[in-house]
């Protein structure tokens, strides 16, 4: 073991230099004087090399794909291009701002315009939207999308469920609940959806099933065509979450699977990096019975012109600010780009080598539940470490000290103790061979060091349960030294 | 590597694929190697002009505004922007102590308890703010000012949705662009409201007193502020005069403006509601040698926990975003925030003086106190006749704020100005000369 994190004893910013003793803030002409601040903001003053210091420190206690692999199943860590983070810092991406007239946004519009165009083939749906912030964003606007189509049909009344297998990622849910509909989980039967139940469950009170494919067990949906004709046959709508789009990207694609919407979430697929829990980007992408109600406004070609089109009269209106997150989409477009059709192909043929391959591995050290052929990712479960008294979540601390991420713990939860891997095309096989001795020295491990793991970061294992039940939630409590008091949920 | 799973083509491992769902190709061009990428990407983006040519005066939520270099120095370094949420909290110490410090502080500009470690933008943030209402009080109606953005209102209306919560826009004094009180009365004495949403400033840039009444009138009904986060370094704090909730767009600090995105969702609430608060949340407490750690905590409200009865289903967030809002806050520290707020106040009321006496336009049209910016209102012609006439004298002179929308109802013709903190005497001087040139030649009369 020779990996350590940096461990710096580094105060937090308001004790570097105690903040000055507060007074009341400037007075500004014209401003009555009941709006002026009595106590002027408590924050310290700070030099440059001051803040500076003091950041890159905290960098330098923080894990990133840069540092290592990072094989979070089911958030595709692949390497984020540098070429993207110059482009996207251009003026003329990031010096724009959203109410700045047409003409003067010309390429901006272009580059969205393109983008969604490459992004309709890539899903096989004919009309794109990049609006959305994130993927989870995304699926609440394909909902509330999905709701208005039903309103206008007379059926929203009825038309109240939204079906979701039990592998869903968790937005699924609750995406819907805040669009409006209950929600009715689907079982899966060896890690798939249960056509069957699914038969059973549909009818004129389902609005929307939702459906990950490849799903968060790492399989494809192989029934897929059948799930869409038994959704589609009790007059629902079949949604695509696109969180795994990584791992069929060539082979299949949304619209020949029969979706009638999809999200894809662009910081997995189109690799724009994924800023320490975000920025995201999302993208809708509808057929043609959905497309009519994408939010406002869609990018349009007229002539050799490229406008903001705001005529949708179906629309669902706004979901954000501006139009997308182009910064993001300016990094999506440079990996489209420099992959183009073989590099994509490429991409998902890569990613799922590498799941299959050290899937096979790591199967030989946990069992792995289901059927052995994956696609981007797959599950093993932490059971057997009980015989020696620890869990997956010790085996997590003690991969970080081996200076490799750990994988998704405890998700999805219907393999007990289960770890989710995805090591996306980017790691090579020297990695994935560097990351199997990794989890083979680490599982076998004697139990007393697993559970003392983490000891090469910058602090050890992290009690958790505390942080929850004593709330200190900012430096106001940490001045006041009273925790939080919460309601007991 | 396929020899050891003992295959022979990758093809094989596609065999689970139905022939009936398998495309032949997607239909995109070839690859391109690295150059070839960023001289097709630049010549797109040199389609633009961006606001550096120009003398702008854009503003809404949306700031332009000088990012010191150290900004981009902390946001460039690899073990923040690669990182993915950070899970396993004992290899992400830096993200999670960053976030902590931008709870902090936006905890110390608004006067409230919590805030949470951010959502999408402010619009948003408004719309989780009308939900998190819903989830403390009782109702199927919400109030915001007519005045709100339209953007605003079109995602208020979108979160409402699921709820079924009614969107009622109050009216506003046409002198003073301020929010009827009367009004605010009537409509929470006639019951049923689940909350209400000010903002500071207002959608007209100005600043309305009556916020300062507003609690007493709503009683236990939740009130919501969505404050500009710079004006908060001079203004009155929104926790002391009973906001619950203080929603914002945090863009301003330390993030450029990329055509509207990404950008930062501020929300910070009382600690009571701490349960019911969306989004996620960074904690303080030890490690086993009780060394001060921090961690993402009350996760039970979150989507990957609760599911389908989760406060929201928002996962990825804004957390980059809100590293460089902490970083610039720091960097231009307290007293540079509230100069940097009295210079563009300056220049506003500098503008507003050179338009004033300027016929065919008010400027301010209203005339309650304002900050950095302020509406004007055309006695004749559009506001997209004069914004153009001016964009050809190399200004950005504001924006309309209509409704852009076909079949929106067509109001008077208003523009949001800013002043921006790259405009200077000159810049100021050449926008009166414009607007005087637009006034002469009777355009639109």
């Amino acid at each position: 073991m020779t990996f350590r994190q940096a461990r710096w004893d580094e105060p937090d910013i308001w004790d570097l230099v105690p903040p000055s003793a507060p007074g009341p803030a400037p007075a500004i002409p014209g401003l009555p004087e009941r709006f002026r601040r009595k106590e002027a903001l408590r924050w310290p003053e700070l030099s440059e090399p001051e803040v500076v210091r003091h950041y890159t420190r905290l960098s330098q206690m923080n894990f990133g794909i840069d540092t290592s692999a990072y094989p979070l199943g089911s958030c595709t860590m692949k390497f984020n291009p540098k070429v993207s983070e110059v482009l996207a810092r251009r003026p003329g991406a990031a010096a724009l701002h959203p109410y700045q007239p047409e003409a003067t946004v010309q390429g901006a519009l272009e580059l969205t315009w393109r983008l969604e165009r490459l992004l309709a083939k890539v899903t096989g749906l004919p009309e794109v939207s990049l609006q959305p912030s994130a993927g989870a964003h995304g699926e609440y606007a394909a909902l509330l999308m999905v709701r208005a189509y039903f309103r206008d049909r007379g059926e929203s009344e009825r038309r109240t469920e939204v079906l979701l297998p039990d592998t869903a990622h968790g937005t699924n849910p609750a995406s819907a609940t805040m669009a409006g509909f209950t929600t009715r989980e689907i079982p899966s039967t060896d890690g798939c959806v249960d056509l069957a139940a699914l038969r059973s469950a549909v009818g004129e009170r389902t609005a929307c099933f939702m459906l990950t494919n490849p799903n968060t067990a790492g399989l494809f949906e192989s029934e897929i065509l059948e799930i869409a004709e038994t959704v589609h046959g009790a007059g629902g709508m079949l949604y695509y979450d696109g969180a795994n789009l990584n791992a069929i990207l060539g082979a299949t694609h949304p619209g020949r699977m029969g979706f009638d919407v999809a999200h894809l979430n662009l910081h997995k697929t189109f690799a724009t990096p994924h800023g320490g829990g975000g920025p995201g980007a999302g993208v809708l992408a509808a057929g043609e019975t959905l497309a009519p109600y994408l939010p406002v406004p869609r990018v349009v070609k007229s002539g050799r012109k490229f406008r903001l089109d705001y005529d949708r009269p179906k629309s669902i209106g706004k979901i954000k600010t501006g139009y997308g997150n182009f910064g993001l989409d300016v990094r999506a477009y440079a990996f489209a780009l420099s992959h183009g059709e073989e590099g994509l192909k490429h991409v998902a043929r890569r990613a799922v080598l590498n799941a299959n391959y050290l899937a096979a591995r790591l199967g030989k050290t946990l069992p792995r539940p289901f059927r052995s052929l994956v696609k981007h990712e797959f599950l093993l479960s932490g059971a057997p470490l009980k015989e020696k008294g620890v869990r997956t979540l010790d085996l997590a601390k003690r991969l970080l000290d081996e200076g490799v991420h750990a994988p998704t713990v405890y998700f999805p939860a219907l393999v007990e103790e289960s770890l989710m891997v995805e090591m996306p095309e980017t790691e090579s096989k020297r990695e994935l061979d560097r990351y199997a001795e990794a989890f083979e020295r680490a599982a076998n491990d004697s139990a007393e060091n697993l559970k003392a793991a983490p000891r090469s970061l910058a602090v050890r294992r992290i009690d958790e349960v505390r942080a929850a039940r004593e709330p200190i939630l900012s430096w106001k409590d940490l001045r006041t030294a009273a925790p939080a008091k919460v309601e007991t949920p | 590597m396929l020899e050891a799973l003992g295959l022979a083509s990758v093809d094989e491992l596609f065999r689970d694929v139905p022939k009936k769902a398998r495309i032949g190709r997607i239909g995109i061009g070839a690859g391109r190697d690295e150059p070839d990428v960023v001289k097709e990407v630049d010549k797109l983006l040199d389609r633009n002009r961006p606001l550096g040519k120009f003398a702008t005066f854009l503003g809404g939520r949306i700031a332009w505004r000088y990012v010191p270099a150290a900004v981009d120095a902390i946001l460039s370094r690899s073990e923040f922007y690669t990182a993915y949420t950070p899970y396993q909290p004992e290899a992400s110490q830096g993200m999670l102590r960053a976030l902590f410090e931008f709870q902090s502080l936006w905890v110390e500009l608004t006067g409230l308890d919590l805030a949470n470690a951010s959502l999408y933008d402010g619009a948003t943030a408004a719309g989780e703010a009308l939900l998190f209402c819903r989830r403390l009080h009782e109702g199927g109606r919400f109030l915001v000012p007519a005045s709100l953005p339209w953007e605003e209102k079109s995602v208020l209306a979108n979160y409402a949705t699921g709820p079924g919560i009614r969107l009622e826009e109050l009216p506003y004094d046409p002198r003073s662009g301020r929010l009827d009180l009367g009004a605010v009365r009537a409509a929470v004495a006639a019951g049923d409201v689940c909350g209400m949403l000010a903002d500071v400033p207002n959608g007209f840039g100005h600043l309305d007193e009556g916020v300062f009444d507003l609690k007493g009138i709503l009683g236990d009904v939740p009130l919501v502020v969505a404050a500009d986060p710079l004006s908060l370094s001079v203004l009155e704090p929104p926790g002391a005069y009973g906001a619950d909730v203080v929603v914002g767009e945090g863009q301003g600090f330390g993030v450029a403006p990329s055509y509207g995105g990404p950008l930062l969702g501020l929300f910070a609430c009382r600690k009571e509601h701490a349960r019911q608060a969306p989004g996620r949340i960074v904690g303080a407490t030890v490690d086993v040698d009780g060394r001060p750690a921090r961690a993402l905590t009350l996760q039970t409200r979150e989507q990957h926990i609760r599911r389908s009865r989760a406060m929201s289903n928002i996962c990825t967030n804004e957390s980059l975003m809100a590293l460089a809002f902490v970083v610039y806050a720091s960097t231009v520290g307290p007293r540079g925030l509230a100069q940097l707020q009295s210079s563009l106040a300056e220049k506003a009321r500098t503008l507003a003086s050179s338009l004033g006496s300027i016929d065919g336009l008010k400027a301010p049209r209203f005339d309650a106190p304002y900050l950095g910016e302020f509406t004007i209102e055309l006695a004749r012609g559009t506001a997209a006749g004069f914004l153009d006439r001016l964009r050809r004298r190399k200004i950005l002179g504001g924006h309309p704020l209509a409704d852009p929308r076909p079949g929106a109802s067509s109001g008077p013709e208003r523009i949001l100005v800013a002043a921006t903190d790259s405009v200077g005497e000159k810049e100021i001087q050449k926008y009166a000369a414009a607007a005087r040139a637009w006034s002469a030649s009777g355009a639109g009369a």
